[in-house]
């Protein structure tokens, strides 16, 4: 009757297709693939094969989705819908944390594990498979991994189907992703008139192909389905030019089409959550009345949300919705090679037809970088780690000004906090969420956080005394590049609670003064009362070889000091900038006004580092918050060169 | 230690000014917490729950209604004076609610055809959300608005940190949940691009458009959106009157409902057929100005 081929390829009669739902069911999966609810194809859980969408088309333009019967026994004769498989792998909504402060204010810390289900997918487009393999790099890619992905991901049986009917919005072979399925699954298909070729793709596959009652697969299958994928391919064609495009596109960033498409955009955020490879995640509390015990839940969210790039005290480096689109569509094609190796875009166009003012990313992109094909990698997951949080200690609070205080943190016993280098930390406390702080000092035992009270986290981070416990995490980001200053001059300029962070660097120049040439550390403040360290000054300023400079934007009438901007320090001091190491932090407009100043002294870009601020909600790279331009500021910063941020600095809404 | 865990109750009051008490029944809709919130904070004033009234001052007032009454407008200021914080809840206190319909109309002429003695009626010529006269500390939108926001305000209140309230499209709450766009999929006109999420896209997942009962969310593109529904075979007015719902009042709502000509309480002739409804269906709209209140929803099965 029929007989187990050993070949590569086989060939299961439509009559048999069950077997394989039955199968994948028999080895504890859920099977999970495509059928018709509210108008669309969607994903879910299937248990017969009658639950797929059998004899269904799909025709999908710029905002419209439309099911229609092609009167004929096909499952598999649409392309892909509303859902994607991230859904499953990187679930909508999530608890991550889980935090507890007892009675006497002991605090703990604690991820939350959930019970991983041994799923099965049925119907993977090779968009699909590309989609997976971008989000195997986003999130394992290391150095922070994201392990309920891994094992989400690792978990999942995968059951390709080579694409046989495109829709007018995919773009996969511009892409190189598709349609023809080539590696990252574990059974392939290829839907015919009467059945399905099937090859294996992975050792779990071959197992399972064994299983399978197949018949040897005739020539005219194999060339029936080669027909079938040249079709396909000719049907999509090659609407958009991905060579070259990363470096078309970020040359427009002044173009004047995204005002336009501002007009047209939503900012729904529909293009986001459909895509299979937006990552973003925003952080937030649930707790009981009295905060006690809290869970950190997990959601996907959007950059087209106003929220997403807002930090403290009201700012938004990203206002206008042209911001937003912009940050997408740069970041979606250009900005992610630079951090992944890879396009985010892998052409399945789902934010084309699920878009319900209909706005058409290959025209836009056609538009605004007009025509050159991004190489992809195979993707790679080497070994990573969750970040933790540790419980530590306040020593000292010691108060700085009306709203500022340094707490003293000792670290947990035991930890090796020798080989722990960063520029912050994210602090948390539990029911209330996690902020991110700068050390502005290292001490054996752990650090010195200066904390303004601004919003609810800080100003209760600032309550904090003698015996408290907080949650740290390791120190993060890329610090204060001293070494490049060695053997040179070293201008240091801090406005405000731009200070603390460059603090270390200061105590590192007290500590190994005879590396360093002239040294000048420059403060400003708004009123003499925000000064900050004013002890530590003038013990700088007593030792005689640190030129310090202090004032303040408003005097009092106590205050016999300078009064002025911060640069008035400088501006007409005779130190020779051509030799000097500039580290600058603060207010943008002060960082911007500083920078010109340095110039004219002689500094040149490469050698003026600065620490930039945006809305950070992971701290590892993950969330997504906190891009500028192809950079997480969180992992790749905060600190960089004016010369590695190059136009990105300064920019509006980038 | 950290922080001092025996401050006095917050002092709470619950005030309506012209509205349901829906809003307020959701305070009492949160069952299974209710006991561990009135142990936390001290409910001085509920109408809809206790007949016992007390003055301020007050650490937190909710504010259900519409500043619809020259009583009202009195009120609002008093409350105002007494509340350190002073939170709206529902359509009507955040964006003047059903009642504003009247707004765009003659007030005069609604009172005269509803009352058989309109000189008894002491009203304001518009009814208005309670920003519009006093200084608010926070919203919760909805109407009804949200329990599990009520909860999450009321714990972030008690824990001291920021609420989540979250200020973005109803779509992203709408996918997170795993629905199917109804305009892409079934032509259907949806409010949700330019609706705060807090429902959880209720609508949507019952074939429905968005109503936007929880009003504009920030930089709403209500002109693009418009111009999807006239895409979608409705005329202007038509379009137009599909924002004039709930929150129809609340800018930029209200222009797009102005500028189209979608304004409420037009006679039936100019009104346009079942929102929804995909060939033109016989008019919904209200015969006589006094059911104007009766807004057409955008929502509808094919």
């Amino acid at each position: 009757m029929t007989s187990v081929t050993k070949s590569a390829t086989g060939f299961l009669p439509r009559a048999r297709f069950q077997q394989l739902i039955d199968l994948l069911v028999e080895d504890g999966r859920t099977v999970i693939g495509p059928k018709v609810a509210d108008g669309a194809i969607v994903y879910g859980e299937l248990r017969s094969v009658a639950d797929l969408p059998k004899g269904m088309g799909a025709e999908q333009r710029p905002g419209a989705y439309h099911l229609h019967d092609r009167g004929d026994d096909r499952l598999f004769a649409y392309a892909v819908g509303p859902t994607s498989w991230k859904r499953f792998v990187f679930p909508p909504t999530l608890d991550t944390a889980e935090s507890r402060r007892d009675e006497n204010g002991h605090v703990s810390f604690g991820r939350v594990r959930h019970e991983i289900p041994k799923l099965a997918f049925l119907g993977v487009r090779a968009c699909e498979l590309a989609a997976l393999g971008i989000e195997d790099r986003v999130f394992l890619g290391g150095p922070y991994t994201d392990e309920d992905y891994r094992a989400r991901r690792s978990s999942a049986f995968i059951v390709a189907v080579q694409c046989a009917e495109p829709a007018s919005t995919c773009f996969c072979a511009s892409m190189g992703t598709g349609p023809g399925v080539r590696d990252g699954h574990d059974l392939s298909l290829v839907e015919l008139a009467d059945g399905f070729l099937v090859s294996p793709g992975s050792p779990a596959g071959s197992a399972l192909f064994e299983r399978l009652d197949l018949i040897d697969a005739a020539t005219d299958q194999l060339t029936a389905a080669s027909d079938q994928l040249v079709s396909a391919r000719d049907r999509i064609g090659d609407p958009i030019v991905a060579a070259g495009l990363h470096d078309r596109l970020l040359a427009q960033l002044d173009s004047p089409r995204w005002a336009e498409i501002a007009e047209r955009c939503l900012a729904c955020t529909n293009c986001t959550m459909s895509c299979p490879t937006c990552f973003c995640t925003s952080a937030s509390q649930r707790s009981d009345l009295d905060g006690h015990v809290a869970v950190t839940e997990r959601r996907w969210e959007s950059c087209f949300t106003k929220g997403f790039s807002a930090v403290a005290l009201g700012g938004n480096f990203r206002p206008r919705v042209q911001d937003r689109y912009r940050q997408w569509l740069t970041h979606k094609f250009a900005s992610w090679i630079d951090q992944f190796g890879t396009s985010g875009c892998v052409g399945c166009g789902r934010c084309i037809a699920w878009c319900p003012a209909g706005i058409d990313i290959r025209e836009e992109l056609n538009h605004i970088a007009p025509p050159p094909q991004a190489a992809l990698g195979n993707g790679h997951a080497p070994e990573g780690q969750p970040r933790a949080t540790r419980v530590f200690r306040v020593d000292a609070a010691r108060s700085e000004t009306h709203d500022t205080v340094t707490l003293a943190l000792s670290r947990p016993e035991g930890m090796d906090w020798a080989s722990e280098h960063g520029e912050f930390v994210m602090v948390s406390v539990p029911a209330v969420g996690s902020v991110p702080i700068s050390i502005s000092r290292r001490l054996p035992t752990g650090m010195e956080l200066t904390i303004r009270a601004v919003g609810p986290a800080s100003t209760m981070l600032t309550g904090l005394e003698h015996g408290a416990e907080v949650g740290l995490s390791a120190p993060l980001g890329r610090g204060w590049p001293i070494e490049a200053a060695e053997g040179h001059d070293v201008v240091i300029v801090g406005g405000g609670m731009g200070l603390p962070p460059l603090r270390p660097v200061i105590d590192e120049i007290v500590e190994h003064r005879a590396k360093y040439g002239e040294v000048h550390i420059y403060h400003g403040a708004r009123t003499p009362g925000d000064l900050l360290y004013t002890q530590e000054l003038a013990a700088w300023a007593a030792r005689g070889d640190l030129d310090v400079g202090v004032t303040v934007d408003r005097a009092d009438q106590h205050w016999l000091g300078r009064v002025g901007i911060v640069t008035h320090l400088f501006d007409h001091a005779r130190w020779d900038g051509s030799k000097a190491v500039a580290f600058v932090c603060g207010p943008q407009r002060m960082i911007q006004a500083t920078i010109n100043t340095l110039a004219s002294h002689g500094i040149t870009p490469d050698r003026v580092f600065v620490s930039m601020e945006r809305h950070m909600e992971c701290g590892v790279g993950l969330c997504g918050h906190c891009q500028m331009g192809p950079y997480f500021v969180c992992k790749d910063g905060p600190v960089f060169s004016l010369a590695q941020l190059g136009d990105a600095f300064g920019r509006e809404g980038i | 230690m950290a922080r001092a865990t025996t401050t006095p109750r917050p002092r709470l009051a619950v005030v309506k000014l012209a509205s349901c008490d829906g809003c307020q029944l959701m305070l009492l809709d949160l069952e299974d917490h209710l006991l561990a919130i009135a142990e936390r904070v001290d409910i001085v004033e509920f109408p809809e729950a206790t007949s016992h009234r007390s003055s301020g001052p007050y650490d937190v007032v909710l504010v259900e209604g519409a500043v619809s009454t020259p009583e009202q407008l009195e009120q609002i200021h008093e409350i105002r004076r007494e509340a350190k914080l002073l939170v709206t809840i529902g359509a009507c206190a955040t964006a003047g609610g059903i009642q504003a319909m009247r707004n765009w109309r003659d007030h005069d002429a609604f009172r005269a055809a509803v009352y058989a003695h309109p000189e008894y009626i002491e009203s304001l010529a518009t009814a208005r959300p309670v920003a519009d006269y006093v200084k608010v500390d926070a919203e919760l939108r909805g109407c009804p608005i949200n329990a599990e926001q009520l909860l999450e305000f009321l714990t972030a209140l008690l824990t001291g940190r920021r609420p989540n309230l979250p200020d973005e499209a109803v779509c992203a709450a709408c996918k997170r949940a795993g629905r199917v766009c109804v305009m892409v999929s079934q032509g259907i006109p949806c409010l949700g691009p330019v609706t705060m999420t807090g429902c959880g896209a209720l609508c949507p997942g019952f074939d429905r458009g968005c109503y936007g009962c929880f009003g504009p969310r920030e930089q709403a593109n209500v002109t693009s959106l418009s111009r999807g529904f006239m895409h979608l075979g409705r005329t202007p007015a038509q379009a137009g009157r599909l924002f004039a719902g709930f929150t129809g009042y609340a800018e930029p709502f209200r222009d797009v409902i102005t500028e189209l000509g979608g304004v409420p309480g037009t006679s039936p002739a100019e009104t346009p057929p079942a929102a929804g409804a995909v060939a033109p269906a016989a008019p919904v709209a209200p015969a006589t100005p006094a059911a104007a209140g009766t807004a057409p929803h955008p929502g509808g099965r094919r």
